[in-house]
């Protein structure tokens, strides 16, 4: 990519950026961000100083349901459907779409553009609140934890639920802008999406790899199983070597872009649609 | 006619009668949305489960149905009990939610954002004949999905049990009824609430998805760490849930709720309290309803 296309990535970025992130309109991806860092702050305050029943051990258990549940099946996934599937249906019901058409830059770029701007500000959201409501989680052990942190397994698994975070921004946010793209509702494509990784444990081994939620499952430490009564339902399948998880992430975010990117060159607006 | 003679003049033609106005808003709705094929595709499969519920009914009492199948005890295929009546209420309730995230945005986004409004509470129409006319689009959708093909099952069910059997468990009717309208209440006024703050309709609806299924997750998380139940009070399916078992079961709990409306045994929270969270947030919806809907509007 020559220098005068770098610069108009960094423009689409720049305009996009201020645009998604510190706008009103986002309170409540901030409330999604910070509603576990919330349950892991008020874990902190009640169990200082009180008698504890649990352990360290236990601990991280309920982390990684928490990670598991309430990060990657709820906050960010809902946080990937508010930030990427605006980045064009958004501007197209604002009826400000033509404005970025019609300035002498590719298609191509203004995807990527509109993607690298939202995946920022999905990553400075999202890592972060894993991170912290990690960190927060245990920190009422006091000593206890710092140990279990720096010489015992903590911050390497600190380090995967950061990554496995990433990675979820990183796939759902390719799905959601072709979705934005695609559909004139993307709600249905989204609630669709939903259903489908939802049901991933009940799936069939290979219908299970048609799935982001199975990769990232995979990259995850602890191994969280379906509670009771879905258990007896769910059907166990050996989790995808890690680097395979992580390049087969990454590829299929770039599949899906490039088809973005052939679809929107092909884009024409018609905001009485 | 002289320009200074083209004065006010009041319309005189026939007035729609006050009590039609309201019916108003959702003929039109209606329309709209039968233009939609995935809605309508949508409305038709969300009777599926009521559809093989009927047949489940009416295979286990039909003697020549159950000598092909070759059952001879005929509760060994399936008991009608309140667990059966949960089960569809509770599978029929998400599909209402599916129905009214889709559905929902679309009711008063538009109006707001196309300055459309003042436009209609500029005719003899109340604001609270607009939400209303508003609300009943998305209240006979739901009272489609949900009573009223619980009622029929109901129904045929007794008719065919015979002896009683309707008299008996009167109580499933009632907790069809009113546990539906629970229901029905409160997404409507969520969905009217979202669709009136939130200008932008997909953003609208996977709101309603969030304010029920990452409420229920962030209920969950809740109770896993601080190891207490206190965290299902921000459990929307868990409140609606816990109203819906003491409807059909009254004190003697034998079930643990509904599909998607858990109420595990043994972790249940005093019904008063379910009940007050579910008051406080339909108020809080009607209070924001309030807040929106005006025929005024301040530029800034």
């Amino acid at each position: 990519m020559n220098g005068v296309r770098m610069r108009q990535v960094a423009a689409v970025f720049r305009l996009e950026w201020r645009r998604t992130t510190l706008s009103k309109r986002a309170w409540w991806i901030y409330l999604l961000a910070a509603a576990p860092v919330l349950i892991a702050l008020m874990h902190w305050v009640t169990m200082r100083g009180a008698r504890l029943s649990h352990s360290v051990g236990e601990d991280s258990v309920i982390y990684a349901g928490l990670f598991l549940f309430l990060f990657l099946r709820g906050t960010i996934f809902f946080g990937c459907v508010g930030m990427f599937s605006g980045l064009f249906r958004g501007e197209m019901l604002e009826k400000t779409l033509h404005y970025a058409l019609l300035t002498p830059v590719r298609r191509e770029i203004l995807v990527a553009g509109k993607y690298l701007a939202a995946l920022a500000a999905s990553l400075a959201l999202f890592v972060p609140s894993a991170a912290l409501t990690y960190l927060m989680l245990g920190r009422h052990f006091g000593p206890a934890w710092t140990d279990y942190l720096m010489n015992g397994p903590g911050l390497s698994q600190l380090g995967y639920y950061a990554l496995v975070a990433a990675l979820a921004c990183v796939g759902y946010g390719a799905v959601f802008l072709l979705c934005g793209l695609l559909f004139r509702n993307p709600m249905i494509a989204a609630a669709v999406v939903w259903v489908w990784e939802n049901l991933n444990p009940f799936l069939p081994s290979f219908l299970k790899k048609i799935s982001i939620i199975f990769y990232l499952r995979s990259l995850c430490p602890v191994d969280v199983p379906a509670p009771p009564p879905f258990s007896i339902m769910a059907i166990e399948t050996n989790p995808a070597p890690a680097w395979l998880a992580v390049a087969g992430l990454l590829a299929m975010a770039a599949l899906l872009l490039v088809y973005a990117a052939v679809d929107a060159r092909r884009a024409e607006i018609d905001y009485g649609e | 006619m002289a320009v200074y003679k083209k004065t006010y003049r009041p319309y005189d033609g026939p007035l729609t009668p006050a009590w039609r106005r309201v019916a108003v808003i959702p003929r039109y709705a209606f329309d709209d949305l039968r233009r939609s094929r995935f809605l309508s595709l949508f409305f038709l499969a969300s009777f599926i489960y009521p559809v093989i519920c009927t047949l489940l009914i009416y295979v286990q009492h039909n003697a020549s149905a159950l000598e092909l199948l070759n059952i001879r005890n005929a509760s060994q295929l399936i008991s009608i009990n309140a667990t059966f009546f949960l089960s569809l209420l509770g599978w029929q309730s998400v599909m209402a939610l599916f129905l009214a995230a889709f559905v929902g945005p679309g009711q008063i986004s538009p109006d707001l954002v196309n300055n459309g409004l003042s436009l209609y509470l500029a005719r003899p129409f109340t604001r609270l004949e607009y939400a209303a006319g508003k609300a009943s689009v998305l209240v006979v959708l739901m009272s489609l999905m949900t009573w009223v093909p619980g009622l029929l099952l109901f129904g045929l069910q007794g008719y065919l049990e015979g002896s009683g059997w309707a008299g008996a468990n009167i109580r499933f009717a009632a907790g069809l009824f009113f546990g539906a309208w629970v229901w029905i209440l409160l997404l409507s006024a969520l969905a009217l609430a979202v669709s009136a703050w939130v200008k932008w309709k997909p953003v609208a609806g996977a709101l309603l998805f969030v304010i029920f299924f990452v409420s229920a997750a962030f209920g969950t998380a809740m109770n896993a760490v601080q190891r207490s139940n206190w965290g299902y009070l921000a459990d929307i399916s868990y409140l609606v849930g816990s109203v819906w078992v003491r409807l059909f079961e009254g004190g003697a709990r034998t079930t643990s709720g509904a599909v998607f409306f858990r109420v595990p045994i043994g972790a249940e929270l005093p019904l008063w309290q379910c009940c007050a969270v579910l008051i406080l947030l339909f108020a809080l919806c009607l209070y924001l309803l309030a807040r929106r809907i005006r025929g005024v509007e301040v530029a800034r």
